[in-house]
């Protein structure tokens, strides 16, 4: 069971002549094998919210649980894979090389093949190629690759395909959805897209800004495994002016 | 591999132009009686070649000896002195100042003192060699760990990874390209430091061989043995850049990376 829970977790960041609040009371429970979306307008601690849960930064006030650890116990135990918004990958180190840093490094039998892993994400034949030679869609899926690595318990994304095109976007959405699948595991995705956060998960939760906020909650209720031609059918399109009328409460009158 | 080849010709073939065109200019002048009596022709230069080459040998075996022994203890004292700056980022500062004040000490004039302290020979020369190479190491090594990708030490972090590990599978492959910079500029300043000492008094190195030529007035002999010591700069140089094109292969001109951006 691993499901990851936050209790009335705040996070403030201190600045040279002031505290500033990036996130506060926040109470999520999110199910073991769920996946959900946050988003929010920029600034709204979502980035910070998925580097709470990783360890990358504790919290200045509550309680986070994935499964039964902390944060830091979970860690350790290589429970946590993580996708950045920039695939940031060894330039030195070869598609191979790059998914198996993980596994060097936490010096433990391999759960998973690599080169199975690589192929995957639908690499195989690039096991050799070093990152440069990769566009920007491969690069992110070796980013993916290398997050599974070590058969993690929960998977955070930060706006993994945040940086291109609309085209492999969707491609890379549905090949994440079928491994997230394959796996199990409890997915977290950060994003600015509305469409990928409605299509994505079974709940999407939308942040408020200064301080950062769950400012509401839309469930999901579209049949899985996804297509994309369900992104044209009314249900997709409500849920998404959900969303979008959710995003804009609080922030309307600027745009 | 006749790309690498000619890569190789394209690189050697203007310094070996300008070369040519100065040992020309020289001879000419020197034909034409325009350079005083201490600058010899290039062609005299080279006759004093096969009777001082077993010389040459001799003495410049030990220099480099010396050169290169200083040179391996100044990189691996940079290279630890920066992995400490790395690990505790509050010793960075004083590192680096300590750095600029053993830089700004004039070898020229420490050099006698050390021959009070730790006598005349190779302990010497090996320890201004280190000194005079020590300081673009260390600096190139602290920048090179500076210059790690944020989100990268994230990355590391979330994996768990050891401090050891951080320092062998990110910080030092991160810093290789300013390593190699720094490997380079360093390498001519070891055999410098290397000459320096030398001149402190000693019967072997190149050093003492520039001596010895200068106290007999051998004009073409003091020559050849400055073009070796040149020589033996620009080849350390040149294999240091070789290896560094071998070994650091992931960082071109165009930097690849995020291909949508």
């Amino acid at each position: 069971m691993t499901e990851i829970i936050l209790r009335n977790v705040a996070k403030r960041f201190l600045l040279p002549d002031r505290e500033v609040s990036a996130l506060e009371g926040i109470e999520l429970t999110l199910p073991t094998g769920s996946f959900t979306a946050l988003i929010g307008p920029s600034g709204c601690g979502k980035s910070t919210l998925l580097r709470l849960v990783a360890d990358v930064l504790r919290p200045s006030e509550g309680e986070i649980r994935i499964g039964a650890n902390a944060p830091s116990v979970a860690r350790r135990k290589h429970e946590i894979g993580f996708v950045f918004q920039e695939a940031s990958l060894l330039p030195w180190r070869n598609v191979l090389g790059n998914v198996c840093l993980p596994i060097e490094v936490a010096r433990v039998p391999a759960t998973r093949d690599p080169k199975a892993l690589v192929h995957m994400v639908g690499l195989a034949g690039f096991e050799e190629a070093r990152p440069a030679q990769l566009s920007g869609g491969m690069q992110q899926r070796v980013a993916i690759a290398r997050a599974l690595a070590l058969d993690p318990k929960v998977l955070l994304m930060d706006e993994p395909f945040g940086a291109l095109d609309e085209i492999t976007r969707q491609r890379m959405n549905l090949e994440l959805l079928r491994i997230w699948k394959s796996t199990g595991t409890t997915a977290v995705l950060v994003t600015h897209s509305i469409s990928e956060a409605v299509f994505m998960a079974d709940t999407v939760l939308v942040l408020s800004a200064n301080p950062g906020r769950i400012a509401h909650r839309i469930e999901v209720d579209m049949p899985r495994p996804r297509r994309l031609e369900m992104m044209r059918q009314l249900a997709f399109n409500a849920l998404e002016n959900e969303v979008r009328a959710a995003l804009f409460d609080d922030s309307g009158a600027v745009a | 591999m006749s790309g690498a080849r000619q890569g190789l010709i394209g690189a050697l073939v203007p310094p070996m132009l300008v070369l040519l065109a100065v040992g020309l200019g020289a001879e000419l002048a020197k034909g034409l009686g325009l350079l005083p009596i201490t600058v010899p022709a290039p062609s005299q230069v080279a006759a004093m070649l096969p009777t001082s080459f077993d010389d040459l040998m001799y003495h410049g075996a030990r220099t480099v000896r010396s050169a290169l022994t200083g040179y391996a203890v100044a990189a691996s004292l940079a290279l630890a002195l920066a992995s400490v700056a790395l690990a505790i980022r509050a010793l960075e500062r004083p590192i680096v100042s300590m750095a600029v004040l053993v830089d700004c000490i004039p070898i020229i004039a420490i050099a006698p003192i050390f021959v009070i302290w730790i006598g005349q020979g190779p302990h010497l020369h090996v320890t201004v060699a280190a000194i005079a190479a020590f300081f673009p190491l260390l600096v190139g090594a602290v920048q090179g760990f500076r210059a790690i990708d944020r989100n990268m030490e994230e990355l590391f972090h979330v994996i768990a990874a050891s401090r050891w590990q951080r320092l062998c599978k990110l910080a030092v492959p991160s810093a290789l390209p300013y390593l190699f910079a720094a490997l380079k500029i360093a390498a001519p300043l070891a055999l410098l430091g290397t000459l320096i000492a030398e001149w402190m008094g000693t019967d072997r190195g190149l050093g003492a061989m520039i001596v010895l030529s200068l106290f007999s007035f051998d004009v073409a002999r003091t020559w050849l043995t400055i073009l070796t010591v040149c020589g033996l700069s620009a080849l350390a140089y040149g294999l240091i850049a070789l290896i560094e094109s071998r070994v650091v292969t992931w960082t071109g001109p165009a930097d690849g990376g995020h291909g949508g951006r």
